[in-house]
């Protein structure tokens, strides 16, 4: 007994021996982090703080799939994308179809949420003043902007202006759209006085970025959809909803708002100055259309005769250097012909194709014979700076195509055979990547021959902001007041820079002809959808049916085919046929599609959220 | 050869002289009797007893199974046992010299089997333990050692998702998934958990044992102890002379399943089907003519106003090229698997042991060797591993025990630069009327991206070559306490390095195309032409590097002593554990030359460094008392007091403790004097509380979830790659363990003389305050619904049962053993916090929880519209899937009654793709010199879905083509084919529906060997002590209902490296 007595006393005494060990090492911190504390009292972890609240921008609208696809612009190729179910108009609270991270709740408000934590954080901050009201500044503008992302999509989201801990009351109702539009111009205003004379940097907000945010966001406001009036007016779902506030203004004074938009772009155009457009004279054709090539590179191209000058335009851009491999310099791949082995992604509609003017500033039409026959000849500029059509000289792509030229027709080849041209889908080369359409997008895309987009990268920024369309904004506002004198004469600066005659109209064919101008200029750049719904010119847009062309080449009699084949015609006789196709999808357009649903999930879980108009 | 035999005979009396009882008095007159012990496989066993009946006289065989005994009686009987084997009794009927083959005891009641932080009788183990020993695990001719688990042990369920060299291990499962997050078992090696590397890549003929601690004892490993424990003990020395075994494997393994695709004919049809579909999407009432045209012509004119023609992909023409086989070159009929692979891919292994040792120190050491090659033509992809280890025990004094164990292994992975989902994905998109290789041997185009499985499995663009090395060392110092009988302690220390190298070269490669027009001058040549078609022209390189060091510390204390009946244990200790790891990664492309692949030769522009770190630590107290009356009533409690770095200061500490008992029915007098027929039966009970502190949300350890801190990231701003900061996660200042309840009866015995053997188990698993981000109570507005912190909200249960019976005699030269084993378990959610106000069939909560998560949320198929009249019938409206129903369209079912298919029809499944039974049936067979086993393995309930990438890009699968709506023969069952996801039962929301699920229900012959052991006799004219050749497979023969791929395969597309079919030789000698 007593043997075991002393054994358990024993142990006893090295249990606890061993107990006494030292505990702190398990005090461990995350290498490769810091903490919270540490990053706001140091200027360069601060400023990389401020620098993250960046990524909410994505890829800017380099996405592979472009924003254009959901309007009359494009279509995009690749099915079960979830593209048919907003355009169909399918799309309900519990099937979003395909909502890009660039304006979805989750990550709008992630960076919200990022943005006051460092507006919260940086007025205490130690260190230098200017620094600290830079980043102070680049915040703000951040705030606004993803604000005015869910404002655009969305009409008012819940107005969040603190910063949440675990287990708080997470419910908040939506803001009325003037408060939303409010507290965005409120921060622009403290952004442009942050920002005001510190040096501007590529990609970062400067105080004209804050500037041309507010005029955007004033346009908007003083739109037809925004009116509640009007809206109901020309819609019945949005006459039915009972939270219109919500989606605009139920009363008020239009020329009131029109003058703050007005202002707003004026402003922007006093701050600074865009690409060429002091011209008092059309520039020839060729000149032109390097203008829209140039400008679309936005400096990033180093393809001989773009100039890299036409960078003056972007007022806030996202960039892309070689140094880090982001999608968005895939661009190329994403949207190019199939038979350079590219995706196609979104292919220009017919409608688009339709809308660029002829060289004489004239309407193209299919009912003119002359124009049905030879549909590409003797178009504006900026058509053969953003389209890819039969035909169009391209890249280098070797002996199957010595000539260079996009193939997307059917031509008659040797003993009634056909010929698939190499960028249709029905050609050789991966044709499950061709265009449904029979166009390319050229627009964005880096000419440079030595540039093969199926293996190389191309670094073209995004505009997210650039000079022309403050002009066009500022216009849009003139023309809205009456002032059509004012409207003519800024839009005139494009026109020239385009090549084309300036305007001469007036009232509302010069409404019309401001839109189309719009719809031209800045196509591909994320506007057309969101003007569209504004103007509540959707249904007779957007909800068009999908048309496509149909190139046929036939043999000239006695002709025989070339080999390989290329754009001939004095041996081929061309047909252009315009043809609807809805297989890919059948677009229709519902008024409940003038806003995005908010998805069900997140309205359920904020009980006070109310559905937008024509998802309940 | 005489003299060596005088030696040894010399050598064996004088010891056994020694290890006789010096006791032992005997006359000169006494016969002596010499003999050999084997086992079924003429292997010889060292340590039986050999004892004359009914006396104290006996002696036990040495390392080679001899035995020489003096015995006054020629008629005396023998017996002879040992650990692990039946008891046998021998007559000698006056021989002097005899053999004697001990069977296989599956009972094994005086064998010890190992448990957390020591050993246990068997007899008196109160857990539910599984063991198996490493020569069955050698068995089979894998040379990953977690695919050799599948069907031997009850309750264990491995699922080998891909058979890839390097990466082919199986997900090993004890008691299915219990958790959310991590529902892998802790892997302890000689006593020291988790150590980098696992199970996976241990050298087969390297393990002793095996034991599986599926119960409440596994409570001794506390916060890591919930999801099970996997103790593996190597190989040690036993004394005796050296024993030198050499082990020889060549084996040759193929896909064990390839899908079957369409062939050219199949998948022509189905490309004209879509050019129809697509033409006439708004007219289906067209269909029938423009099927019809399509076949006659080629074409089809759409009557209208303004007439259109479309062509079929495919003409008459080419159908009857394809038919008659004519223009091999321009219509050929592809099969890209075949292209792809070849027949078989060798395999081999040797592998090198010695052992031996002296009362004094005992070594055990091994050498092995693997290479795996990969199943492509050409190959790049294959496994090479070299491993030694080395197992030394020393008594230093009496007082003064030592063991050091020290494993070096290097394990060399290849590939070529294009993954393996990449090179499959391209098999099977690959079309049957593409060509794959030219007449010449030129590799033809790409499928995209300049993907030609037939090159991108080769070295031709470039290699990935990752080189891992590890380095295990554990030293254990046992010290008796002098002066105080059964009282230990022991020391234990063990530094695991690991290190990876990682080196991924890609260089641009060239594809032939040929126009399918133009001829060389021979006129039947194709003219080729050669295009660089890789993504990329410039060479590039990736090298990656990662080095971590694990340090282990354990003291005990143990307290083992029996005072007549009664027999107590008592075991107090501390473990420590540091993890340290740090890793860079560097890239670098602009290379000016593909001959030169050294980082610096790469050009600055576009180079990436990256770099990660990570540091962890654990600090455990542990113990154990166990207590047992006359091996009768058994009693044990285990506790671990446990402390992860995972937690907050506040939570770190949990307390684990585990309570087992048993009772030895058989050993009651009124049950041996009542059942005879029972030998031993058992009854255990556990109950034990443990944790899991691996906090996984979406594939992602949560460490660190209590600290404010911010990672790091870039992005371009000011032309420049900057620095960003990023808020990590909202800290939670206040979580802890999730705790396992782990409820557990057992019942085991042994019946008619110990030849039949049983084993069933009943468990209840209940996990509370699993850790879960609960999105379902936070908005996106709030901003922090992707930073939410682990919150102990979930929770689990898990129920199920276990089974092994047995049965083993010897008749005459014949002897067998049958054993089968099964296993089930089905696991329930009793909180998953499911976003509110969704309809009950829609929770996951009440419903399964498998290895991807929560089940499928899927539409519930319902057939298919036949034709225009079956749409016309319809009364649900269908909008919110497509705009326009269309023949051939699918069906679902309205759950919610609204007479519309939304999103809320979707139902909660009742299963998903994890087997809820899994089992095996061992048979063992011997006659003679030979030997044979087989292992059939199965598995249930799991379902998989299964969707492949078809149409315009890619081939279909040949059952798609056997089943489906076509326009001359309508189905109301299966829909009618989709373009690449281009419908919306195919793509999209509604693609999730049950039609496309599958059981993966399947029985297979998992293992079979077959060896013959050379006589003794002959054996020894030749100088070896054993000799030994077998043949043996795995996956030999699959028996299911999917047919499509390997029903153990979880890819829902078959773009996957499929499971081996292995079949080898091999030898093993013993000189």
């Amino acid at each position: 007994m007593k043997k075991i007595l002393k054994s358990i006393i024993l142990g006893v005494v090295t249990v606890t021996l061993l107990y006494s060990c030292k505990k702190d090492y398990l005090n461990l911190e995350p290498p490769g982090q810091v903490s919270d504390a540490l990053a706001w009292k140091d200027g360069p972890l601060a400023e990389g703080f401020v620098n993250g609240i960046y990524a909410g921008l994505g890829l800017g609208g380099f996405h592979e799939e472009m924003l254009a696809s959901f309007s009359d612009e494009a279509i995009f190729t690749h099915a079960g994308r979830g593209f048919n179910i907003v355009n169909e108009g399918i799309l309900n609270p519990s099937n979003l179809g395909w909502p890009n991270g660039n304006y979805q709740w989750n990550q709008m408000y992630t960076r919200i949420r990022a943005a006051l934590i460092a507006m919260t954080n940086l007025p205490s901050s130690p260190f230098d003043a200017t620094l600290r009201d830079r980043l102070r500044g680049e915040a703000m503008f951040l705030y606004a902007y993803y604000n005015h992302q869910l404002l655009r999509y969305y009409g008012g989201g819940p107005l969040i202006t603190k910063v949440y801990g675990l287990d708080e009351d997470y419910s908040a109702e939506r803001g009325t759209w003037a408060d939303n539009v409010n507290n965005i111009v409120k921060y622009c205003d403290s952004a442009v006085l942050m920002l005001n004379g510190k040096p501007v940097q590529e990609g970062r907000a400067s105080a004209n970025a804050a500037l041309a945010l507010k005029a955007r966001v004033l346009l908007y406001a003083a739109s037809d959809l925004h009116d509640v009036p009007t809206a109901k007016s020309k819609s019945t779902v949005i006459n039915a909803f009972s939270k219109p506030e919500i989606l605009g203004y139920p009363t008020g004074d239009r020329p009131a708002r029109w003058t703050l938009a007005k202002n707003a772009a004026k402003a922007v155009l006093d701050a600074t100055t865009g690409y060429k457009l002091s011209l008092a004279a059309p520039e020839d054709t060729a000149t032109a259309t390097r203008n829209y090539i140039s400008i679309a590179m936005g400096g990033g191209s180093k393809a001989p005769g773009v100039d890299a000058t036409a960078e003056s335009e972007i007022i806030f851009g996202r960039y892309f250097i070689p140094a880090k491999g982001e999608a968005a310099r895939q661009h190329g791949l994403n949207n190019g012909p199939n038979g350079y082995n590219n995706w196609a992604g979104n292919s220009p509609l017919q409608h688009l194709v339709d809308d660029y003017e002829m060289m004489d500033g004239t309407k193209f039409s299919w009912s003119n014979s002359a124009q049905k026959a030879e549909p590409y000849k003797g178009r504006e500029p900026r058509f053969y700076a953003h389209i890819l059509y039969d035909g169009a000289k391209w890249k280098p792509r070797g002996s199957s195509d010595p000539a260079n030229e996009i193939q997307t027709g059917n031509y008659q080849g040797a003993g009634g055979s056909t010929i698939y041209g190499l960028d249709t889908r029905q050609g050789p080369v991966e044709n499950w990547n061709g265009s449904w359409t029979g166009y390319y997008v050229r627009k964005f895309i880096d000419p440079n021959p030595a540039l093969n987009d199926n293996k190389d990268r191309q670094d073209v920024p995004w505009p997210f902001f650039r000079y022309t369309e403050m002009v066009l904004n500022y216009a849009e506002a003139c023309i809205e007041l009456g002032q059509d004198a004012e409207a003519r004469t800024w839009l005139n600066k494009i026109r020239y820079r385009a090549g084309l005659p300036g305007f001469t109209e007036s009232g509302d064919a010069l409404r019309q002809r401001y839109r189309n101008e719009r719809r031209i200029e800045l196509a591909y750049e994320e506007h057309r959808w969101h003007d569209a719904r504004r103007w509540m010119i959707a249904p007779a847009t957007l909800g068009r049916k999908n048309v496509y062309i149909a190139v046929i080449g036939t043999l000239k009699a006695g002709q025989t085919a070339t080999t390989p084949y290329r754009k001939d015609p004095t041996k081929y006789d061309y047909t252009y046929s315009p043809t609807v196709d809805n297989s890919l999808e059948n677009r229709n357009w519902l008024d409940k599609m003038y806003f995005l649903p908010i998805a069900r999930d997140e309205a359920i879980k904020n009980t006070k959220l109310v559905q937008n108009p024509g998802y309940e | 050869m005489f003299k060596t035999q005088l030696f040894r005979n010399t050598c064996l009396s004088l010891f056994v002289m020694l290890t006789c009882c010096s006791g032992t008095v005997f006359s000169q007159s006494d016969i002596r009797v010499a003999g050999k012990v084997v086992d079924d496989k003429d292997s010889a066993i060292a340590n039986v007893s050999v004892l004359v009946k009914g006396t104290a006289n006996g002696t036990t065989t040495d390392q080679n199974g001899s035995f020489s005994l003096p015995v006054n009686n020629p008629k005396a009987v023998l017996v002879f046992s040992v650990v692990g084997y039946q008891s046998q009794e021998v007559a000698l009927a006056d021989r002097t010299q005899i053999t004697v083959r001990l069977a296989t005891s599956s009972s094994n009641l005086t064998d010890v089997i190992v448990v957390g932080y020591g050993t246990q009788k068997k007899v008196t183990v109160t857990g539910a333990v599984a063991t198996v020993k490493g020569s069955e695990l050698q068995k089979s001719p894998t040379v990953n050692l977690s695919n050799s688990l599948a069907g031997r042990l009850p309750g264990v369920t491995a699922i080998q998702s891909s058979g890839e060299p390097g990466y082919d291990g199986s997900a090993i499962r004890v008691r299915g998934t219990n958790t959310f997050g991590n529902s892998s078992a802790l892997i302890v090696i000689d006593g020291i958990p988790d150590r980098a590397g696992g199970l996976d890549r241990i050298n087969p003929a390297d393990v002793e044992s095996m034991s599986v601690l599926k119960d409440a004892s596994a409570a001794i490993y506390g916060a890591r102890a919930a999801n099970g424990v996997i103790l593996i003990t190597t190989k040690r020395g036993k004394t005796g002379k050296p024993n030198l075994l050499y082990d020889f494997n060549y084996g040759w393994s193929q896909p064990s399943r390839i899908p079957k695709m369409a062939n050219n004919l199949q998948y022509a049809e189905m490309a004209n089907e879509l050019v129809l579909y697509k033409e006439l999407q708004q007219n289906p009432e067209l269909w029938s003519a423009g099927w019809q045209g399509l076949q006659t012509s080629g074409q089809y004119t759409v009557p209208g106003a303004t007439p259109r023609t479309f062509f079929g992909t495919f003409r008459p023409d080419d159908f009857a090229k394809f038919r008659d086989g004519s223009s091999p070159l321009t219509h050929p009929n592809t099969d890209w698997f075949d292209a792809t692979n070849k027949t078989w891919a060798p395999q081999v292994r040797h592998n090198l042991q010695v052992s031996g040792g002296t009362d004094a120190i005992k070594y055990s050491g091994s050498m092995g060797y693997q290479n795996q090659d990969g199943f492509y033509e050409n190959s790049a992809t294959g496994y090479k591993q070299y491993d030694v280890r080395l197992n030394i025990d020393a008594k230093v004094n009496k007082y003064i025990n030592l063991g050091v164990g020290i494993l070096a292994r290097e394990e060399n992975r290849e590939f070529p630069t294009s993954t393996a989902g990449a090179i499959f994905r391209m098999q099977m998109r690959g079309k049957p009327s593409e060509t794959a290789i030219w007449p010449n041997g030129l590799p033809g185009p790409d499928i995209e991206n300049g993907e030609n499985p037939v090159v991108i499995t080769t070295g031709k663009t470039g290699y990935d070559r990752d080189k891992r090395t590890y380095i295990q060392t554990n030293a254990k110092l046992e010290i008796l306490i002098p002066g105080v009988e059964g009282l230990k302690i022991t020391g234990t220390a063990a530094f695991d390095k690991y290190n990876l190298d990682r080196k991924r070269w890609a260089t641009p490669w060239t594809l032939y195309f040929w126009d399918k027009k133009t001829f060389e001058a021979d006129g039947v040549s194709p003219k080729l032409e050669g295009k660089v078609r890789s993504t990329f022209s410039d060479p590039r390189l990736n090298q990656y590097s990662e080095n971590s060091l694990n340090v282990n510390l354990i003291g005990m204390l143990n307290y083992d002593r029996k005072f007549g009946d009664h027999t107590i244990g008592f075991l107090a200790g501390v473990q420590k554990e540091t993890n340290k790891g740090e890793g860079f990664n560097v890239f670098r492309r602009y290379f000016l030359t593909p001959e030169i692949d050294q980082i610096n030769v790469g050009g600055a522009d576009e180079q990436t460094i990256a770099g990660s770190a990570f540091t962890r630590a654990r600090l455990s107290y542990f113990g154990r008392v166990n207590y047992n009356y006359k091996e009768k009533y058994l009693f044990e409690f285990v506790w671990r007091e446990d402390g992860s770095y995972m937690f907050p200061e506040a939570g770190r500490f949990g307390f684990f403790p585990g309570v087992l008992a048993g009772w030895n029915i058989s050993d009651e007098k009124f049950f041996a004097q009542n059942v005879k027929f029972i030998d031993n039966l058992k009854l255990r009970a556990s109950f034990g509380q443990m944790g899991n502190d691996q906090v996984f949300f979406g594939g992602t350890l949560q460490e660190f979830a209590y600290l404010g801190t911010y990672t790091f990231d870039t992005y371009i701003l000011n032309n420049s790659l900057t620095r960003t900061l990023n808020e990590r996660v909202v800290p939670n200042p206040d979580f802890s363990w999730e705790i396992a309840n782990n409820l557990n009866l057992g019942l085991e015995g042994s019946a008619l003389n110990n030849k039949l053997n049983f084993e069933f188990e009943f468990f209840y698993n209940k996990r509370d305050k699993i850790l879960v981000r609960n999105e379902a109570a936070v908005p996106n507005s709030s901003g922090i619904s992707d930073k939410l912190p682990p919150v102990p909200l979930g929770k689990l249960d898990n129920k199920g049962w276990e089974f092994k019976v047995g049965y083993s005699d010897i008749i005459g030269e014949f002897r067998y053993t049958v054993s089968v084993n099964g296993g089930f378990a089905k696991n329930r959610l009793l909180f998953w916090p499911d976003t509110k106000g969704i309809p009950e069939y829609q929770r996951a909560t009440g419903r399964g929880f498998g290895t991807n998560g929560v089940n499928f949320l899927a539409y519930e198929y319902d057939g298919v519209f036949r034709d225009q009249k079956d749409i016309d019938a319809n009364t649900l409206d269908y909008s919110a899937a497509t705009s326009k129903l269309i023949p051939g369209d699918m069906k679902f079912k309205d759950m919610n009654n609204d007479k519309k298919i939304t999103a809320d029809d979707r139902v909660s499944q009742d299963w998903n793709r994890d087997p809820r039974f899994t089992g095996g049936l061992n048979i063992n067979l011997g006659w003679k010199n030979f030997d044979l086993s087989i292992l059939f393995q199965g598995a249930a309930g799991g379902r998989l879905y299964i969707n492949t990438e078809s149409g315009d890009i890619g081939n279909y699968l040949e059952y798609t083509y056997k089943n489906r709506w076509t326009v001359e023969n309508p189905s109301s069952v299966n829909p009618r084919i989709a373009n690449r996801g281009g419908t919306y039962y195919t793509g999209g929301g509604y693609g999730l529906n049950t039609y496309y699920f599958r059981k993966s229900d399947y029985v297979r012959l998992k293992n079979v060997e077959l060896g013959y052991n050379l006589p003794a006799a002959i054996g020894s004219k030749v100088g070896l002590q054993n000799a030994r050749i077998y043949v043996n497979g795995l996956n030999l023969i699959t028996w299911d209902e999917m047919k499509i791929w390997d029903p153990e395969s979880t890819s829902e597309n078959g773009q996957y490296y499929p499971q081996g079919r292995i079949i080898s030789v091999g030898a093993r000698v013993t000189f």
